[in-house]
């Protein structure tokens, strides 16, 4: 007799799943391998985070199956014992979370069966002997008439949670909450014009979709101009500083009013987004990546943006997005002159999914630079006065101090990569569109604007590279992180907490 | 930083012989313990217990300086300029402005090739040329 796994998830609980490349299409050809007719599994090792409200699951791997593992002769999923006991004893040898992907047949739900709720309870405790302590997930997913359909839940601390979020890298996926399809939006007024060119599924996406931004200056907030009008149902921003007169060139929502009475440029966002849109919920945060809080309030979103000029935002950008398999997009912009002339304009967008190379492989990195910005105040002002010094008895001063470059920016420029980053961010969220490049770098004032863009080819991750492990771990992939925040950083602040 | 990569790195330098232990205070620093030196054969110490700093945002931080016990006779001796006086597990350490990484001799640093162990090499580099 089939025993239903009580669910006792809260309403405001968010329990997501993500995957990534390679893990990713190697688990969908798994699950669609019978398909249309029959059904088929595997065991997933997952990384995973707690989070204040919910839980982060990431895949890390698939349990390696071979003949007779499961049943062929079965249309439904019958998991053999030696499968089984032998993705038990992994569990003994690493320290993921464990569970179960497999497939319903094409255009059924994803809703669990009695034959289903079964097997999670009887595996729930099965594992619980080898893995102690770690959560054990068990998904559902089904190719739908609209895309792929998905549902999940997890038994963690003595209970079920229904998986909230299920996540795949640039491939839409409906989550069905314990087993119901969300229900119907109706169509927005606002984004008539977007629904008539990409279609009403990708106005839902948008709608239910989260994006991160990191960076709310003058190309963050152009992105989050674009985000809110496009009606993304939910913007996580973050920036640690505070508006300063000059920015008004560049910076989107700010105006008179913060020239006379400087805000948090986090403060400025979050207002413009609820001019906007007041329906998209805003979390933002007087902080920056890697900072826990911020970290954890991202750990659902679709996308996440990184639009700072910062060495160790891009770092933590990449490491976030191979971790915590984030699929992430970077972007930037500069002007260069000589003697008052503007010889170039460049602009630069880089994706970071969790298999692209890091930006230690695509020597993207300064190391003297990225520790200068990573060190702390007292620690800076002793180093640039170490390097007058050594001015001033002769020698070169670069050994205790570099200066560092100014980077100028103006606001059609900032606007123009700003935009263009999110737009590839609707792209992915809709499922409409890709980024054709791993990397483009263009510059506005030169011949058709000289365009270069790299793809994985060109840039693959260094064999002797960190970047290669890790991917998909989350907290327990710490060892291969590549940046931590510094313990000098001030805390991170979120705005609003008694919303 | 992140403790777990540093006790590896530090493992391997116990494996090969050489002590050195994680020291976690108001700012935590790696402790070589009895690194060996050149000193021995002009009167100086054979071995002296050197300090390195765990950079902030490690392992992004570039791993930087070194110190010397306040008291040691090699400081003057070692290559750079003295600097300010930090305390590490209870004692006085004088820091020594030693970049092995930024632009002073050694590679670029690189958290993927680089760490506390490796860190070890140039300190004995450091301790081998005193003047």
């Amino acid at each position: 007799m089939a025993r239903q796994p009580h669910i006792t998830s809260r309403g405001d609980e968010r329990v997501a799943w993500r995957a990534g490349a390679p893990e990713q299409p190697a688990l969908l050809e798994l699950l669609w391998r019978r398909y249309p007719y029959d059904e088929w599994a595997t065991f997933i090792r997952c990384g995973w985070r707690q989070l204040p409200d919910g839980l982060l699951l990431t895949l890390a791997a698939l349990e390696a199956q071979g003949p007779g593992d499961l049943d062929e002769s079965q249309g439904h999923v019958v998991l053999q014992e030696p499968y089984v006991l032998r993705a038990a004893l992994n569990a003994e040898r690493h320290n993921l979370a464990v569970g179960v992907v497999h497939s319903h047949p094409q255009g059924y739900a994803p809703r669990p069966s009695a034959l289903d709720d079964d097997m999670d309870t009887y595996l729930a405790s099965y594992f619980e002997s080898f893995a102690p302590g770690r959560p054990y997930v068990s998904l559902i997913f089904a190719d739908g008439p609209h895309g792929i359909d998905a549902s999940g839940r997890v038994y963690w601390n003595g209970g079920w949670h229904s998986v909230t979020r299920v996540l795949l890298e640039r491939q839409p996926v409906c989550t069905w909450i314990s087993g119901r399809r969300p229900a119907k939006l109706p169509p927005s007024p606002t984004t008539k014009r977007l629904t008539s060119a990409f279609g009403e599924v990708a106005d839902e996406r948008l709608r239910r979709a989260s994006v991160g931004v990191i960076g709310l200056g003058g190309t963050g907030s152009a992105a989050v101009e674009v985000l809110a009008r496009a009606g993304v149902g939910r913007l996580v921003l973050a920036d640690p500083d505070v508006f300063e007169p000059s920015n008004n060139e560049r910076i989107h929502g700010s105006g008179g009013r913060h020239v006379a009475a400087p805000e948090s440029k986090a403060a400025i966002a979050r207002d413009h987004v609820r001019f906007i849109n007041p329906a998209c919920q805003v979390a933002a945060y007087v902080g920056r990546l890697p900072q826990p809080a911020v970290l954890d309030t991202l750990a659902d979103v679709d996308v996440l943006l990184g639009c700072t000029d910062l060495q160790h935002s891009r770092l933590a950008l990449a490491d976030t997005a191979r971790r915590y398999l984030i699929p992430a997009l970077d972007c930037g912009a500069t002007l260069e002159g000589d003697d008052g002339d503007v010889t170039a304009q460049v602009g630069q967008i880089t994706r970071f999914l969790a298999a692209d190379a890091c930006p230690y492989c695509r020597g993207m990195i300064h190391p003297q630079r990225l520790s200068q910005e990573l060190m702390s105040p007292d620690e800076r002002a002793r180093r640039q006065d170490a390097a007058e010094r050594a001015v001033a008895r002769g020698e070169r001063p670069n050994p205790y101090w570099n200066a560092e470059p100014q980077i100028n920016t103006v606001g059609y420029h900032t606007t123009i990569m700003g935009a263009m980053t999110a737009g590839y961010a609707i792209g992915w969220i809709t499922g409409r569109f890709d980024p054709p490049f791993t990397r483009l770098q263009m510059n506005l004032i030169a011949p058709y604007l000289d365009v270069t863009d790299q793809t994985v080819e060109h840039e693959p991750p260094k064999a002797d590279c960190h970047c290669r492990q890790g991917r998909g771990q989350a907290d327990q992939g710490l060892r291969f992180a590549q940046i931590t925040s510094p313990g000098h950083w001030p805390r991170e602040i979120r705005l609003d907490i008694a919303t | 930083m992140i403790r777990e990569r540093i006790d590896d790195e530090l493992g391997q330098l116990v494996r090969g012989g050489q002590a050195a232990d994680l020291i976690v205070g108001d700012r935590p620093f790696v402790l070589y313990r009895e690194v060996p030196t050149s000193g021995a054969a002009r009167g100086l110490p054979a071995t002296v217990d050197v300090v390195v700093p765990v950079p902030d945002g490690h392992p992004a931080g570039m791993i930087d300086m070194a110190g010397l016990p306040i008291d040691s006779p090699l400081i003057g001796r070692v290559k750079g300029q003295a600097r300010d006086v930090v305390v590490v597990d209870g004692r006085q350490f004088r820091m020594i402005s030693y970049h092995p990484h930024g632009n002073a001799g050694g590679p670029p640093y690189d958290p993927n090739r680089h760490g506390f162990h490796t860190y070890y090499d140039w300190l004995l580099t450091w301790l081998a040329n005193l003047t």
